[in-house]
């Protein structure tokens, strides 16, 4: 208890809350532009915290982290563009009710989704962190493999108007996470011997390319309502804050399953944010009455979505926490700030430093709080951006998406990728192909061939994939998985033929 | 051109577009099959990128047939005509994406704050309803975010885009 205040103590200092009110913002407003990624701010704000306490700068880069997955949510909304590869799945039905004339209520629910997403995991992630670590720790690479094979079942989900398409969609999408260097052996693998290809494909360039170049050539493809100076996305800028919030908690269920998943995910190493969103998606469609309504500006998927990935931000810090092992890029960004302070993280942080581990715990509450004054007091700002013409937004996003991608890496060849990208990008969008399931295929590919190739090294037995009682649980998961994509679609074909013959009679 | 005969040259161009990925995976599947295995493992480098291939070939296959079995005899006649119609229709795509392409060959000798002043003024006053004050304003947001943007990564967060040679 006397950890506990004082860390609190620690927090509750004006200082404290002033930069972490900075921080939320900062994280807010980098992640709501395409092609800078939380990780990116929380870098930035790095250096920043040297001389600041150390639970003071842990707590200044929370609150970035927090607005970070929170920001993203605008862009996706507004322009349809994932800020950050955390908000794929919220493009998929905010986006289309800011379409529909809703822009304000669109980021109201994802912003509520966020707070309560955040809040959720903060409560697990104080009662499970050491057991739900140790659960965490003991998965090998069979149980990862069978884990990486449930995840692609998703791609049922999101395979859009084309089941064949979004397949092949998906397929691609491992395709290119195969070229470059090999993770295992580091052997060069369809390169050509281009100098760019070496280092494979990064993530980031083809979700920019995929998602932001194609999105912005295609608001371009009328060239009348262009030129007549149309903005993006009209309607009305109406945040309803508190009717919002009411719709969001009369969804607990979505709400709880989300962000679950969004915890449990994040305190998986390797597997973060950017895959959460796209499972809670998932289950939450999978769970409606109405699956036929996701995609066309569901509430539901905006809240499965947010709270999904906010979740992961406590689940990630499960690990780091109880095992002092970071599960993403931005926990081992946390865990070097620590040591820089001369901490050791690991599994005697919580009993050498209970004061700093519940100021933590303390700090994710708090900078979910500040995330949600901070967007209710500045979305009227940035629902701004939905009277900018499109003639004004498109080139100023492309250049954000360059330099997004340059900064990545510090690389020029990164944006010639981009070209090919995006013009293959704009390509797939025209010909109805669904890109969600190609992002997806990037993410899970490297995962995917990593432990199937760690595991066979291991033990050249194949059936342990199946013996192993974990490894079987994620199996059996993956063909219900299936069976129940495949029983819903046939469903649904059934009901269209219905509705087209009684229209025809 | 009415709603069935857009359909129709949507899905020949999916078509085109299925076997162009068919032809890519098999080449790629042959040269994975090149890529040398381990002593170490039992799987190679080229075992994953395999299946991955021929996982693609088999789906493209089914999706030519599926394909095939929708489009009429005559669309095939009239494609060429209907994709020119089309590409007259969204001539602002060609130009964004040739703008673009261009913009980022340029950037490593223009320099960025040149090259995307140049992008974005450009592309803005081809796609903006031509008039004294939209060109001024374009003008503004061309150097707060060429001029601007360089500056605040360069002063403030110590990332420096590119220079160019000049």
């Amino acid at each position: 208890m006397s950890d506990f205040m004082t860390g609190a103590a620690q927090i509750f200092t004006f200082a404290t809350l002033i930069y972490m009110l900075f921080g939320s913002v900062a994280g807010i407003v980098a992640a709501a532009i395409p092609g800078f990624t939380v990780t990116m701010a929380i870098v930035l704000t790095l250096p920043l915290t040297f001389t600041m306490e150390p639970l003071q700068g842990i707590a200044v880069m929370l609150s970035v982290y927090v607005g970070g997955y929170t920001g993203g949510l605008i862009s996706a909304a507004l322009l349809g563009i994932p800020g950050t590869p955390s908000s794929v799945a919220t493009t998929f039905d905010a986006f289309p009710m800011a379409r529909n004339g809703q822009p304000g209520r669109a980021l109201s629910i994802g912003v509520w989704a966020s707070f309560f997403g955040t809040l959720i995991s903060t409560v697990v992630l104080i009662f499970a962190a050491p057991p739900l670590a140790l659960f965490a720790v003991r998965l090998g690479p069979w149980e990862y493999f069978s884990l990486i094979v449930f995840a692609l079942t998703i791609v049922a989900s999101l395979v859009g108007s084309s089941v064949i398409r979004g397949m092949l969609a998906g397929l691609i999408g491992l395709a290119i996470s195969t070229v470059g260097t090999d993770p295992i052996m580091g052997r060069p693998r369809f390169d050509f011997g281009i100098e760019m290809l070496q280092t494979g494909l990064p993530f980031l360039v083809v979700l920019i390319g995929i998602f932001a170049i194609s999105q912005l050539v295609s608001e371009v493809e009328n060239a009348d309502t262009v030129r007549s100076g149309n903005p993006l996305v009209t309607g009305a800028i109406d945040f309803q804050t508190w009717a919002v919030m009411k719709e969001v908690l009369m969804r607990p269920l979505n709400l709880l399953r989300s962000s679950m998943v969004g915890v449990l995910i994040g305190a998986l190493p390797g597997a973060g944010g950017s895959i959460a969103n796209l499972v809670a998606y998932d289950q939450a469609k999978r769970g409606s009455k109405h699956p036929e309504r996701f995609g066309t500006g569901e509430v539901d998927g905006i809240v499965a979505s947010e709270a999904g990935n906010s979740a992961t931000a406590g689940g990630g810090l499960i690990p780091l926490i109880g095992l002092g092992i970071p599960g993403s890029a931005v926990d081992a960004i946390l865990m070097a700030s620590l040591m820089v302070h001369g901490i050791s993280v690991g599994p005697r942080l919580i009993l050498d430093h209970g004061d700093l581990v519940y100021g933590m715990f303390i700090a994710m509450a708090v900078a979910s709080l500040m995330m949600l004054v901070v967007a209710v007091c500045s979305m009227r700002l940035f629902l701004r951006v939905t009277e900018v013409p499109k003639w004004l937004i498109v080139p100023v996003v492309m250049t954000c998406c360059v330099v997004g991608t340059f900064a990545l890496n510090n690389r020029v060849t990164d944006l010639y990728l981009l070209i090919f990208i995006g013009i293959a990008g704009y390509a797939l969008r025209a010909l109805s192909y669904s890109l969600a399931p190609l992002v997806l295929g990037v993410i899970l590919g490297p995962i995917a061939e990593t432990n199937l190739r760690r595991a066979l090294m291991t033990n050249d037995d194949p059936s342990l994939f199946f013996t192993r009682p974990i490894s079987l649980i994620f199996l059996i998961a993956a063909v219900i998985s299936i069976v129940w994509a495949i029983r819903s679609h046939l469903k649904s074909r059934k009901l269209s033929e219905r509705s087209s013959d009684a229209a025809a009679s | 051109m009415s709603k069935t005969q857009a359909q129709e040259a949507g899905e020949i161009a999916r078509l085109l577009s299925y076997v162009v990925i068919l032809l890519g995976a098999v080449g790629l599947f042959c040269a994975a099959g090149a890529i040398p295995a381990s002593r170490f493992e039992k799987l190679g480098a080229g075992a994953f990128p395999k299946i991955v291939f021929a996982a693609i070939a088999l789906m493209s296959i089914v999706a030519i047939i599926d394909a095939l079995r929708k489009i009429s005899g005559p669309a095939y006649g009239r494609f060429l005509c209907d994709a020119w119609g089309w590409a007259r229709r969204c001539y602002l795509v060609f130009i964004c994406l040739g703008a673009l392409s261009a913009y980022l060959l340029a950037i490593p000798v223009l320099g960025f704050s040149i090259a995307s002043f140049v992008f974005i003024f450009g592309l803005q006053v081809i796609l903006m309803p031509r008039r004294m004050p939209s060109i001024a304003l374009a003008a503004v947001v061309a150097v707060v975010f060429s001029f601007g943007l360089n500056w605040l990564f360069a002063e403030v967060f110590t990332v420096f885009l590119p220079r160019g040679v000049f």
